[in-house]
């Protein structure tokens, strides 16, 4: 019996020892890994070793990155339909990323701006509801950043950092953090209507445009001159309910902006940002723009206005973004009539580069599905090839610079006339100088500003007491 | 029971008392559901919001606790846009209500005499506006009032007379959202005046007549007199409600988000809803609706005090 | 009232009166006709009043965009609160009206003491309350806190204390349950007063807006005043047509409601006024 016993446990301890130490039943799979991983050399030398002992084909080929299988499972997508319908969906970029990813099921839900900004913090702060993708414009991202709940994406994003416009990372960073990535900027540049330049007598030809409108003096000049000779507006800038848009352009391009972005400090109340909310203010008073607001129907009315004796509007200070709306659905019969210069300065020497808008894509923490969520994003973010995709249907101009040496960017648009826009959007583009306009902050900083530029439009006040009023409110609010 | 509960001794009175409570429990079931109500969705949220308004929270993270700061920022340069709020309250008050209640009760006393034909329809007419979503009324006005092209504006160039920036400069957008509220209010307000008539006997103002009075001084001199409670209870409700204002705002300056040009029409409650759901203060807005509150209180209070039962 | 009218004061009195009616009316009228306008009629001088293009598709795009979803969320909220609300505020009043019980006075002045609370003071605290329970974007918090309210139980109250105590004391003898009274007696005798009282509690639920904006997130959730304002926005031209179509359809329902109860309607606001 105890012989047995002896002989048993013997028998037991060898078999353990030799489990152990033996070789491991499918060791293919970390050989291979070693393989790969660690030296190019090793590859050789044990290629052959494993070949004798093993199987070939595991071995040889050389593993693809993601050793983990696909990400599968559900995602819900909120964005606005120009974006994602017209442009995602519209350009097979969405159909792209079934084909890559076939068992991910991806659910749109379509939501205006103002509603994705109404939901998404909502969500974020109850915990629950929001979606595994969310689009958002840089002007809301900052707050969404430093509200909580978006998930840190810093690791995921890295190769991306240096092949993104640097500063589409300042809204989206916060303690070294990063919490999305970047789809497309808004660099701003000024379009106008051929015809009402030839009729007013100014040159129609687009780096000449640039040469005469190159600081908003001249830009005062032409614009008295346009009214004279066509009695035509220069541009659109509403009084009563104006948003201050273009007034964040102008800040932008000098660098300037509602507060200091190296210090924090509040300077929507400084001499340069009284000063250049009075360059507007003159053109206010000489009646020389029309009072449409954006983005309401007698906006749209003077864009599409086809005929020179209705009197189009002359000029757009906008973002390139703003292309697409115009060809689309805004002024489509205007096509071949319109060109585009560069933004006028406001000191001369300065650049001729600021930004409007930009979204990027965040991913709530509260996702079921990060992994699947990010490939989406990649997919459709970091790649080339869907970016130019989404570019070439759309003038969303890519962050993504690596985009930026393809042809489609030497093609000429028949809608300007045969100009190679997109030139003059990537070069806007790589200018845009660093300005504290969007923030943690923009939200309320850009509404107490807004009943400042009102006010002083309706000539309740002047330019100083309403900034400093406004200033006061901001300060008083970041306390 | 009574006379027996004050001769026992105190503690027969006390088992007196708890026996005739355990006789009325039904009575106290049959009331429970509102106390018990009250207390999760009324008096919870009374108390949690006091907590709210002395910390500064963003609905995530730490509350952070700033004691009387939310209370002290009204007042000073970040209170800018609830102290207009304030004022649009009053000045939207005295807009409207002095005009829509007198001619609340005139409307009553004509339909309330028996000597006018269709009285049924008219009074049908005019309160048919009550049963509307202010938001429908309001998007319908906004389509009345544009300036290009609305009726309004075409009726009044029709007369010879020039177009009005209804929507978009400050006094203008007060005339249309006191237009949209008359619009919705007066029916409801007529109507309350018309109960109120019934109950005033006929033979008053006949007497006052036959001993030679004439109808406009009937009118003045007992009519409105001896309105006077349905009056005040009217008066008090368009108090609130002009500071309430909600649905019509968000209607009418879609724009602004409630606010109107240069927050000309901003209320209180506009300005709450947005420091709390815009701008996610949740503390401010706890504190801000507590000055609200404290606001109305005494003003219905004063109201009562000046204008209440005085025979 | 005095027998003679001048011819003056009757044209005064007349011109009134069909001034106000006309302005009250003017609106419904406008948006009925423009929901069947083309879009570059709407704004034309002089104005159209019945389109000669007049067509349905303005209908139908919000048919398309799940008008009529909402329409039943909207009917199916209205619905469940009142009946919901009705129960409950008959039962409360039913309470103050017909017992004696030790604090009844102090009980029910403190009820009336609710009503000044102005909902916007609870706005914020309800909110995240409603969030912590996880009712965030479902209907109860616009049915269960309105359950039992202060001024339903005030009315039924006023209503109940008219019926006399013999009736019940009949009921008590024959052997009925306080409850089955509750449902036996009081309910069938109040019916026209749970009219009335229902009719003002399905019109103020139909037409919220404030409550289910904050609370209804997703967009099959929502109620009819919530689709006229998610509509608007940038970018894109104005719905006009589209927006008087979704109001037509708010307002046509509680308009016919109102048609039919005309009486019930104005009982019931008066209720409160006269003590």
């Amino acid at each position: 019996m105890k012989r047995l016993t002896a002989l048993l446990i013997t028998v037991v301890v060898l078999a353990g020892l030799a489990a152990a130490c033996g070789p491991a039943p499918t060791p293919e799979v970390k050989v291979v890994k070693e393989t790969v991983v660690v030296e190019k050399e090793k590859v050789v030398t044990q290629e052959v070793q494993v070949e004798v002992t093993k199987e070939v084909e595991v071995v040889v080929t050389p593993t693809p990155e993601p050793e983990a299988p696909k990400p599968t499972g559900k995602i819900v997508v909120w964005g606005w339909t120009a974006a994602i319908r017209d442009t995602i969906e519209a350009s097979g970029v969405l159909a792209d990323f079934q084909a890559e990813y076939p068992d991910i099921e991806v659910e749109i839900v379509y939501y205006a701006p103002s509603d994705v900004y109404t939901n998404l913090p909502l969500a974020l702060t109850a915990g629950e509801g929001a979606p595994d993708v969310c689009l958002v414009e840089n002007s809301h991202l900052a707050e969404y950043v430093h509200l909580g709940g978006l998930l840190d994406l810093t690791d995921r994003v890295q190769p991306y950092l240096d092949k993104m416009n640097e500063y589409k990372w300042y809204d989206c960073e916060k303690d070294g953090k990063y919490y999305c990535l970047p789809w497309d900027s808004g660099p701003v540049v000024m379009y106008y209507r051929r015809d009402v330049f030839e009729a007013a007598g100014l040159p129609t030809d687009p780096d000449e445009v640039s040469a005469t409108i190159a600081t908003w003096g001249d830009y005062l000049e032409a614009c008295r001159t346009i009214k004279e000779k066509t009695g035509a507006y220069c541009f659109a800038h509403n009084k009563a309910n104006n948003y201050g848009r273009l007034y964040e352009m102008v800040l932008w391009q000098q660098g300037l902006g509602y507060y200091d972005p190296d210090t924090g400090e509040v300077t929507a109340d400084s001499p340069e940002n009284i000063g250049t909310l009075e360059m507007l203010g003159q053109f206010w008073e000489e009646d020389l723009v029309s009072d449409a607001l954006e983005w309401t129907d007698p906006w749209y009315a003077e864009l599409g206005t086809v005929n020179l004796e209705d009197q189009p509007i002359a000029t757009l200070i906008e973002a390139s973004w703003m292309d697409v709306f115009l060809k689309s659905w805004i002024a489509p019969g205007t096509a071949g009539k319109w060109g585009v210069a560069y933004m006028p300065v406001v000191e001369e020497g300065g650049v001729r580069a600021s930004n409007d808008g930009g979204s990027v894509f965040v991913i709530p923490e509260q996702s079921a599905n990060p992994d699947a969520a990010w490939a989406f994003v990649e997919f459709c973010l970091g790649r080339r090839e869907s970016q130019l995709k989404l570019f070439a249907i759309s003038g969303f101009i890519p962050s993504l610079e690596t985009t930026y040496d393809d042809p489609l960017f030497l093609e000429g648009d028949s809608f300007f006339a045969g100009q190679k826009t997109r030139k003059i959007y990537a070069d806007v583009v790589a200018k845009i100088p660093r300005a504290g306009v969007y923030g943690p902050d923009y939200n309320m900083m850009n509404g107490a500003v807004q009943v400042a530029i009102q006010r002083y439009a309706a000539g309740e006040v002047t330019a100083e007491e309403g900034l400093k009023e406004a200033a006061a409110e901001i300060r008083a609010n970041l306390e | 029971m009574a006379l027996e509960a004050t001769i026992m001794a105190p503690t027969e009175r006390r088992r007196g008392l708890w026996s005739q409570m355990v006789k009325s429990r039904w009575a106290y079931a049959f009331i429970s559901p509102f106390f018990i109500l009250f207390l999760i969705f009324q008096f919870g949220p009374i108390l949690f919001s006091v907590y709210l308004s002395v910390v500064n929270w963003k609905g995530l993270g730490a509350m952070e606790f700033v004691g009387l700061k939310n209370f002290t920022y009204l007042f000073g340069a970040g209170g800018k846009a609830f102290r207009q709020s304030v004022l649009n309250g009053f000045i939207l008050f005295f807009m409207y209500v002095p005009i829509m209640t007198f001619l609340a009760i005139v409307l009553a006393v004509i339909l309330n005499s028996e000597k006018v034909r269709g009285i049924k329809v008219y009074r049908t007419l005019i309160f048919t506006p009550y049963v509307t979503s202010m938001i429908a009324a309001g998007f319908t006005f906004r389509l009345l009032l544009e300036q290009k092209g609305g009726l309004f504006n075409i009726a009044l160039e029709a007369l010879g007379l020039p177009g009005v920036p209804w929507l978009e400069s400050v006094w203008w957008a007060r005339v249309s959202l006191c237009l949209l509220v008359v619009w919705g209010w007066l029916g409801y307000n007529m109507v309350l005046m018309l109960a109120g008539l019934q109950t005033i006997p006929r033979e008053l103002t006949e007497a006052a007549l036959i001993d030679g009075a004439s109808p406009v001084q009937a009118f003045f001199r007992i009519t409105i007199p001896l309105l006077r409670p349905v009056i005040l209870f009217s008066v008090i409700l368009s108090t609130m409600g002009s500071f309430g204002l909600f649905n019509e705002l968000m209607a009418l300056f879609y724009y602004t988000r409630g606010s109107g040009p240069m927050r000309a029409t901003l209320t209180p409650v506009v300005h709450i809803y947005h420091e709390a759901f815009d701008n996610f203060r949740y503390g401010r807005a706890s504190a801000t609706a507590y000055v609200y509150f404290a606001l109305i209180f005494v003003l219905a209070y004063l109201q009562n005090r000046y204008f209440g039962r005085e025979d | 009232m005095t027998n003679l009218r001048s011819l003056a004061t009757q044209i005064a009195v007349y011109s009134l009166l069909t001034l106000v009616a006309f302005f009250m009316i003017l609106p419904f009228i406008w948006m009925l006709s423009t929901s069947f306008k083309p879009q570059d009629e709407i704004f034309r001088r002089p104005p159209i009043l019945i389109s000669p293009n007049m067509s349905l598709d303005g209908y139908r795009y919000i048919v398309d965009l799940g008008a009529l979803r909402v329409l039943w969320n909207t009917f199916l909220i209205a619905f469940t609160s009142t009946a919901l609300s009705l129960f409950f505020c008959t039962l409360g009043g039913y309470g103050f009206a017909k017992y004696r019980f030790p604090g009844r006075g102090a009980l029910f002045a403190f009820l009336l003491g609710t009503m000044i609370i102005p909902s916007a003071v609870l706005m914020v605290p309800t909110y995240i309350i409603m969030l912590k329970l996880g009712w965030l974007d479902t209907y109860w918090p616009l049915i269960i806190p309105g359950a039992a309210n202060a001024f339903g139980i005030f009315f039924m109250r006023q209503y109940i204390s008219t019926i006399s105590d013999e009736l019940l004391d009949a009921a008590r003898i024959d052997g009925c349950s306080e409850f089955g009274i509750f449902l036996r007696c009081i309910l069938p005798i109040c019916t026209p007063g749970l009219t009335t009282l229902g009719l003002i509690f399905f019109m103020n639920s139909w037409n919220n807006y404030l409550y289910p904006s904050i609370y209804l997130k997703s967009p099959d959730k929502f109620t009819l005043p919530l689709l006229m304002m998610q509509m608007q926005g940038p970018p894109g031209y104005s719905l006009y047509r589209e927006w008087m179509g979704v109001a037509m359809v708010s307002v046509v329902p509680l308009l016919a409601l109102f048609l039919i109860f005309q009486r019930r309607f104005t009982e019931g606001i008066t209720a409160g006024a006269i003590r």
